[in-house]
């Protein structure tokens, strides 16, 4: 009787522990999973810092940043001197930049051998069978203040409003719960997801001056209330990319997918499903081999019908995703609606071409103006003919250099330079560098378009 | 962009004032004022013009004043087309004595911003109403310095009288949408005078000393001090004749757009006043089919040099190029690098960038017919398709996503080849409401949208 006593005063003990976990005491531990990620973005113009909170992945010190951690418009070439701070450290330890992997957006970083050991990777808290978080689910997270507070960590707790699909899971909870990057977990410490950016919230604002409120939307850039779970995040933590590009990189060549909204899907009998309008085929594309035409309704994959999506917007990213987890080569079969007519199309992957970012480019710092290979990506925004790629883009103007003065914007396209044509990237950094070299010249003369009028600059080189 | 401040002077409402006509003694030259000058005061009207804008999704009537003056025995007045044009469905003149009498639309060129307009000659002879007439003067005889008077209505007060002189006249001005929305000053130069012109003096003579009309008032700076424009008379002339005989101004387009060579000769090896540049060629014109192209420079149009060496040379070398017949051909000597060739360019009609409006009322929904020249500057695949230049909250066309600036492609799998199509979808709809699927371009994106009962 007695020890038949004992064992329940014991079992309820156990259970109350289980019950009310150590937060705190799990949260310590977590930490060494998180870390601040510190670089510098380096342009024509200006140097700055980039900072971001990031998530240890694995053993060799492998960090995952969210996809806003780095302006899109930057070149690797341009992230400079990576350094990971730990939470609450002042000291920093020199990381690598690996690149950012197309399907989930995530730059990776590695840090260096010096602070590996004191890492521990995310997977660690994560249960095998890792689960959804349940509606009203208390989950906990964590957020690091800033650099000038040595990153110090905090605690952020609130529970699970809704989970939608956007298209992958995402767990919206009532107030903040971790830094955009950072982890949070249950109550039990299994880590449940990943901080996404914040979702901007709408405020009334009142002020002395003016009568009535101004509706304002606030985004808070520390921390958020959105989380990709554990499921969408737990099986792409492999994707650490094998160059800074991310390549192989599917390519599909479809311009400009627009959501089919509810009316238009009732009016087409689509059902319950979603669907997506391909508004052009760019030329030279598997798409265009594979016999996708502009204005195709895409509504299966692979035989499975888009599923339904609120809001409507999400199936353009759920397409885009679909083509990105392929690999250039692989087989895509889409079921398409053309007119009235429902068509198979089989497509095979091709490779992404020369993306704006491998594009080479060259600051001349006489004209102001950093001029960049003219890509596959620059014809379609052109409507140009891609399989001729010749001048250069203006991806710099320098605010009151020689070019600018001229009347030369940012993405006007070069064709001609003095009179000659521009073939290639080659020939025009031969002669922009003749031009800049040669000290007795007063001007030089730029043929440039912009929206598909050309004009002829001078640009005066004094 | 460019002159932004340059505003057309009509004014926009509609002011019930009590105007007292106190006889006007000018401080000119010598005796006063000569006969021909008041004879001149009793030709220049007022025109109080009724008109239907579509923009809002509806038909929406609007009014304005503006000035005009009377150039012929039978009441032909000649005025701005940013005073009346085709969308004027009620013109009203006042005549010199206050009495108003109705007149008709012969005519408008938004290019010159010129439009004539005929008095009812049934309510004339009914009411058995007099009235003088001006008479041109020739505008290259004008020299910097001249005295000219600005007649017109500014602000709503009938026949005033402004004086000034002759401040440039040769002006350059070139808008794209100065004349409601529609371009002008492609092809000609304008006056410029410090004669005070106001909103309302729009259409009003621009005369001489003698009371001869040496050109049509058409705008001025906003916040500036008399500065303003008129159209030369001998440019006037000639419109007003084409308007009467034709009751539209066709011209030929090619497709160039000319910039001033200033401080480029030089670099393309001319020697000066040579040569026009040719800045842009527009996709698919005449000029881009016969293989011409930016950088170019124009040296001769058949066979007759040209030079456009400042822009205020470019007006006239553009209009030689419209004067000529819709269709003809064109030989263009053109240098380019080292080398002089000729191009062979048959010209089309030039159009407006602005298409034809309509307002889809059961739909809440204005449009605009694309214009081959609308298409050109935007990149579009085709002329097909109606642009949306608005809609009315709450209807139809709104509810179901329509936005200003779209370019509705189809309607129910019917290509929009014209205006008619989409009106027919439109009647069919106000018979027998049914959901209405459009196909809609916006930038690039296409998408679908529902137009619901």
């Amino acid at each position: 009787m007695m020890s038949l006593l004992r064992f329940a005063l014991l079992a309820s003990f156990l259970a109350s522990a289980a019950l009310a976990a150590d937060v705190p005491a799990l949260w310590r531990e977590r930490l060494q999973s998180v870390v601040a990620v510190e670089f510098y973005a380096e342009t024509e113009a200006e140097r700055r810092t980039g900072i971001s909170y990031g998530t240890v992945i694995d053993e060799q010190g492998t960090i995952v940043l969210p996809p806003v951690a780095v302006n899109p418009r930057l070149t690797p070439s341009q992230l400079k001197d990576f350094k990971v701070y730990r939470p609450g450290e002042p000291e920093s330890t020199p990381a690598e930049y690996l690149g950012q992997d197309p399907l989930t957006g995530w730059h990776f970083v590695r840090a260096g051998e010096a602070v590996r050991k004191q890492l521990v990777p995310i997977t660690r808290w994560a249960s095998r069978t890792p689960r959804e978080p349940a509606l009203a689910e208390d989950l906990w997270g964590i957020g690091l203040r800033n650099k000038d507070e040595d990153f110090f960590p905090y605690i952020l707790k609130s529970h699970v409003a809704l989970v939608q699909s956007l298209p992958q899971r995402t767990a919206i909870l009532q107030q903040e719960v971790a830094g955009p990057g950072l982890p949070a977990f249950d109550m039990e410490g299994n880590f449940a997801g990943l901080g996404l950016s914040s979702f901007g919230q709408n405020y009334v604002q009142f002020s002395n001056e003016a009568r009535g409120g101004r509706p304002v939307i606030l985004v808070n850039v520390e921390e958020s209330g959105a989380l990709l779970t554990a499921g969408e995040v737990l099986p792409y933590l492999k994707r650490v990319p094998q160059n800074v590009f991310g390549r192989p990189l599917a390519w599909l060549g479809a311009y400009a997918l627009e959501p089919i909204d509810r009316e238009a899907a009732r009016f087409l009998k689509l059902g319950n499903q979603s669907a997506a309008v391909i508004s052009e085929v760019t030329a030279g594309s598997p798409a265009e081999a594979g016999g996708l035409k502009d204005r195709d309704i895409i509504l299966a994959i692979d035989g499975q019908t888009l599923p339904r999506f609120r809001p409507d917007g999400a199936v353009v990213q759920f397409v885009g995703r679909e083509v990105l987890r392929r690999r250039p080569g692989d087989l895509i079969r889409f079921t398409v609606l053309r007119g009235s007519e429902r068509a198979e199309v089989e497509i095979r992957l091709g490779e992404q071409p020369k993306l704006l970012l491998e594009a080479e480019r060259q600051y001349f710092d006489r004209l102001g103006l950093t001029a960049r290979e003219f890509v596959y990506d620059d014809a379609v925004m052109r409507r140009a003919d891609p399989s001729q790629l010749t001048g250069v883009v203006a991806h710099f103007v320098k605010p009151n250099g020689s070019a600018a003065i001229a009347g030369l914007g940012t993405d006007d396209w070069i064709k001609e330079i003095d009179g000659e044509e521009i073939r290639s990237f080659a020939a025009a950094k031969f002669k922009l560098a003749a031009i800049e070299a040669d000290r007795t010249r007063g001007e030089c003369v730029l043929l440039v378009s912009r929206g598909g009028d050309t004009a002829v600059l001078r640009v005066k080189l004094q | 962009m460019k002159q932004a401040t340059v505003n057309s002077f009509l004014s926009r409402s509609i002011f019930a004032l009590a105007v007292t006509f106190v006889a006007l003694v000018f401080p000119a030259r010598g005796a006063g004022v000569s006969r021909g000058f008041n004879r001149l005061l009793d030709a220049v009207v007022r025109i109080d013009v009724r008109e239907v804008a579509f923009e809002a999704g509806t038909k929406r009537l609007s009014a304005g004043i503006g000035s005009g003056v009377i150039l012929s025995k039978d009441g032909l007045i000649l005025t701005n087309a940013h005073v009346v044009s085709p969308r004027a469905i009620e013109i009203s003149v006042t005549l010199a004595n206050l009495e108003r009498v109705g007149a008709k639309l012969v005519g408008w060129d938004h290019w010159t911003d010129l439009a004539v307009i005929r008095l009812d000659a049934d309510e004339l002879k009914r009411r058995n109403l007099k009235f003088a007439h001006g008479e041109f003067g020739d505008s290259d005889k004008l020299f910097l310095g001249q005295t000219v008077y600005a007649v017109g209505t500014p602000h709503g007060l009938t026949r005033t009288v402004s004086r000034g002189i002759i401040s440039n006249n040769r002006r350059y001005f070139q808008d794209e949408r100065a004349v409601n929305g529609y371009e002008t000053g492609a092809f000609n130069t304008w006056l410029q005078t410090d004669a005070a012109i106001n909103p309302g003096n729009s259409g009003g003579p621009l005369v001489d000393e003698d009371g001869r009309v040496v050109g049509i008032n058409a705008r001025g700076y906003i916040g500036a001090d008399n500065l303003g424009f008129a159209i030369p008379s001998n440019i006037a002339k000639r419109v007003l004749e084409g308007l009467v005989r034709d009751g539209a101004i066709t011209r030929s387009y090619i497709g160039v757009v000319p910039g001033a060579l200033q401080d480029l000769e030089s670099f393309y090896a001319l020697s000066l006043n040579t040569g026009v540049l040719i800045n842009s060629v527009d996709p698919g014109s005449p000029a881009a089919r016969s293989g011409l192209r930016g950088g170019d420079i124009l040296l001769a149009i058949d066979g007759e040099k040209v030079d456009g060496r400042f822009r205020e040379q470019l007006p006239p070398i553009q209009n030689t190029i419209a004067s000529r017949a819709v269709g003809s051909e064109i030989k263009l000597t053109v240098k380019r690098g080292a080398e002089t060739r000729d191009f062979t360019v048959v010209t089309e009609r030039l159009e407006s960038r602005v298409g034809e409006e309509w307002a889809l009322e059961k739909w809440g929904l204005s449009v605009r017919k694309v214009s081959r020249t609308f298409a050109r500057e935007n990149q579009l695949q085709s002329a097909d398709g109606v642009v949306v230049i608005g809609t009315q909250p709450g209807y139809p066309a709104e509810v179901s996503g329509l936005k200003r600036g779209d370019i509705i492609l189809r309607a129910n799998q019917q290509t929009i080849d014209s205006l008619e199509v989409i009106k027919a979808v439109h009647e069919k709809f106000s018979e027998q409401p049914e959901p209405v699927l459009v196909e809609v371009q916006r930038n690039r994106q296409i998408s679908l949208f529902v137009i619901k009962p």
